[in-house]
């Protein structure tokens, strides 16, 4: 039973694989694909954010600042250093651990609300920094003209080719992150989440691990801006704002928590939910921009019933059915 | 059992509702939308425009909406360009570059534009300038900073008059009032940052010197911290050079701190909202702007008074109030693409259609008289601008 169960997701995870893959083939909507394209960026920070959120249960409100730290600081390598754009998303990678890492040293000794607090106020300075380093990020005009993708003379300009690299380091991401999950560190992780006392009891280094997992996480938002700025060519402050944090948090905590693929559908959902006029092609304009004007609010509100009704997420619904009996029949 | 399975769908139940209740919306939207009668044969001429109708600039874009729109119904009237019907799609980019940079890539890959108006700002235009070089579509665009025109662009063209045309025009009506010491002010957003540039570059010409220098974000609240350093100065006059809300806060706290210094606008205060905002701050108040506000600076027996009036009557009748210069840049960035377009033999390219802009020659518009040349894609001159003063909540000429 758990054997055919286990093939029927392997086999299912390869149908969506294929599926993701064959897009690029199957449109010539370029628009279409560069939205797409996006709903791989981040889902490439949510994997990162569903190991610290879901399994470790640390919250972070500041990953749109690790996010924007990957952008300007590939953005900035390549337009005024001709840097070679490898180099540079290793480059927004790396400041973005780094970022991680000194921040993840001082909070994690906070909990809960305050940890949410410190996170949030990294943000913010974050945000402030983005405008008045104008030197570097161009302020509030930003930056533009940033390169597509290229490796040597090898350039990747089509919208089929920066999808295609998206979701390719997107499909990396996951099968790390799920990896990850089943061995120690993850199952490390998934004692802290349930009691950081028993944790340590176990023999757990709970500063430690969080401090790797917080830093693994931002590596993976700063990764998915790199990306991001070659994709669109311009980035502005205005993008990694703290709306854009909340929205991040939002996708794994509807996803489920302890889940990849929740945050990961809820990601794809709440991505496209600001660009559904890309997905309806004969939508009235108005009723896209009623959308979009209310995709915070959509988001939050969506947050807050899942919070209250299905504390772990649209993943834990699926789990409960799935073993339901067992569970009802021990807790009922 | 069956309670807690309940408490359990109900988000799913919630969520989903939401989602059948949009697409719901979205189709009877559509089917509305399409009504507008597909009788001639001709497949419609599509123009996209990027305004800002959210935001610190919502102000400027919503008079340059109900221009295009309005405008175009008369196009339409009249034939549209050779029978084919004209489109324009309309995207908001709520004040927001990135935001305009994402309509931009919309309007190009899957709305398939021939031309593209806008931004309303000029952080928002320049945001805009890698899609529309790589796409290779022209550009109008409604926003004043220098940098549109000066940083030049062979598929870029402006209809407001840019910084470097309004700039020198206040200069010299500083000079003239007999003022040689001025705190300037501005955003750091694309317009403010570009008219403090010029302003900084420009100011010795005119024997005046910046004895103060402070900036603000857009979307701030509270300029008494900059104002109270102004204030120290011995400025006197303040030159502020912002186009969004921020203008009226300026002008507010101004007074609040007793300020009686002189405070000159620009071309960006040129709408009723800023007289409204700021209330009896803005009293005294002073901007260059063009003749549109009061249509008799035209001159009553030229070409450009006739336009003006003409325009002005139906915009008045249509939404209520007298159309602002903003209107007037969105009715000339508008009609400078249809009628090149009208000029252009059918099956047109893009490329053939920035060149047709380009040899746009006397075309009278609302801000002026717009001559394109090779290098010059603003087609302006300071003959085009006016100062006015508010007095008692409305414009009047501000005569030396």
């Amino acid at each position: 039973m758990r054997w055919t169960r286990r093939r029927l997701g392997i086999t299912l995870l390869g149908v969506m694989g294929i599926a993701i893959a064959a897009v690029p083939f199957l449109t010539d909507d370029r628009y279409l694909l560069k939205v797409l394209t996006f709903v791989g960026v981040n889902a490439i920070v949510v994997a990162g954010l569903a190991l610290l959120f879901g399994y470790a249960g640390q919250i972070s409100l500041g990953h749109a600042a690790f996010f924007g730290l990957g952008a300007y600081m590939s953005a900035y390598l390549t337009t005024t250093h001709q840097t070679p754009w490898l180099l540079a998303v290793l480059a927004g990678t790396g400041i973005a651990a780094a970022g991680g890492l000194l921040l993840a040293l001082p909070s994690l000794r906070l909990k809960g609300h305050y940890l949410a607090m410190a996170t949030l106020g990294f943000n913010e300075i974050m945000s402030v920094l983005f405008v008045e380093l104008r030197g570097i990020t161009g302020g509030n005009n930003g930056l533009s003209g940033i390169p597509f993708p290229s490796i040597g003379s090898f350039v990747i300009d089509t919208p089929a080719g920066i999808y295609l690299l998206v979701w390719g380091v997107a499909a990396l991401a996951f099968l790390g992150a799920a990896n990850l999950v089943r061995t120690r560190p993850g199952r490390a992780m998934r004692a802290l989440h349930g009691s950081e006392l028993g944790a340590v009891a176990s023999g757990v280094d709970t500063t430690r691990l969080k401090v790797q997992v917080f830093a693994l996480s931002a590596a993976l938002a700063g990764l998915a801006g790199a990306l991001y700025a070659h994709a669109v060519g311009f980035i502005s402050p205005t993008q990694f704002s703290l709306e854009f944090s909340i929205l991040l948090v939002a996708m794994v905590v509807v996803g489920g928590t302890g889940s990849l693929v929740g945050p990961f559908f809820a990601a794809v959902v709440l991505t496209l939910l600001q660009y559904v006029h890309a997905l309806i092609p004969g939508l009235g304009n108005d009723v896209a921009s009623v959308i979009q004007d209310w995709e915070v609010d959509i988001s939050g509100m969506v947050m807050i019933l899942t919070v209250i009704f299905l504390p772990g997420g649209f993943a834990a619904l699926v789990r409960r059915k799935r073993i339901g009996v067992a569970v009802d029949g021990e807790t009922v | 059992m069956t309670g807690k399975w309940l408490q359990r769908m109900l988000p799913a139940t919630v969520v989903l509702t939401l989602v059948v209740a949009s697409l719901a919306g979205c189709s009877q939207a559509d089917s509305s939308s399409d009504e507008g009668g597909e009788e001639t044969a001709k497949e419609p001429y599509t123009i996209g425009a990027v305004l800002s109708l959210s935001g610190t600039y919502a102000g400027l874009g919503e008079p340059e909406k109900n221009t295009i729109e309005m405008e175009l119904e008369r196009i339409n009237e009249d034939g549209g360009v050779n029978g084919h019907p004209v489109k324009v799609v309309i995207e908001d980019d709520a004040t927001d570059p990135a935001k305009a940079q994402a309509a931009t890539v919309r309007l190009i890959e899957q709305v398939d534009v021939l031309a593209i108006i806008g931004a309303t700002g000029t952080g928002q235009t320049m945001g805009m300038r890698g899609d529309i070089d790589r796409a290779g579509i022209p550009q109008v665009s409604v926003a004043g900073g220098t940098v549109v025109t000066a940083q030049f662009d062979p598929l870029v063209f402006q209809t407001p008059w840019s910084n470097s045309l309004v700039v020198p025009f206040t200069l010299s009506r500083l000079r003239d009032a007999g003022i040689t010491k001025i705190a300037l002010m501005y955003d750091t957003g694309g317009f403010g940052a570009d008219g403090g540039d010029v302003v900084k570059a420009t100011v010795g010409e005119y024997g005046i010197s910046v004895v103060a220098e402070q900036t603000f974000n857009p979307g701030d609240t509270d300029m008494t911290a900059q104002l109270t350093m102004v204030k120290g100065s011995d400025a006197e006059a303040v030159v502020l050079w912002n186009a969004g809300k921020e203008s009226a806060i300026v002008a507010k706290n101004m007074q609040q701190l007793s300020m009686m210094l002189p405070l000159y606008g620009c071309h960006g205060n040129a709408r009723a909202e800023f007289a409204e905002g700021a209330g009896d701050a803005a009293e005294g108040f002073r901007f260059a702007a063009g003749k549109i506000l009061l249509p008799e600076t035209y001159g009553t027996d030229s070409m450009s008074y006739r336009v003006a009036t003409d325009f002005v009557e139906r915009y008045t009748e249509r939404y209520g109030k007298a159309p602002d210069t903003f209107a007037g840049h969105a009715y000339d960035a508008l009609y400078l693409i249809v009628e090149a377009m009208r000029r252009l033999p059918e099956g047109f390219t893009t490329a053939e259609l920035r060149d047709e802009i380009e040899r746009t020659d006397d075309f009278v518009g609302i801000g002026g008289i717009f001559t394109f040349t090779e290098s010059d894609h603003n087609g302006m001159s300071e003959d085009d601008l006016v100062m006015y003063r508010i007095q008692d909540g409305a414009w009047v000429l501000d005569t030396p």
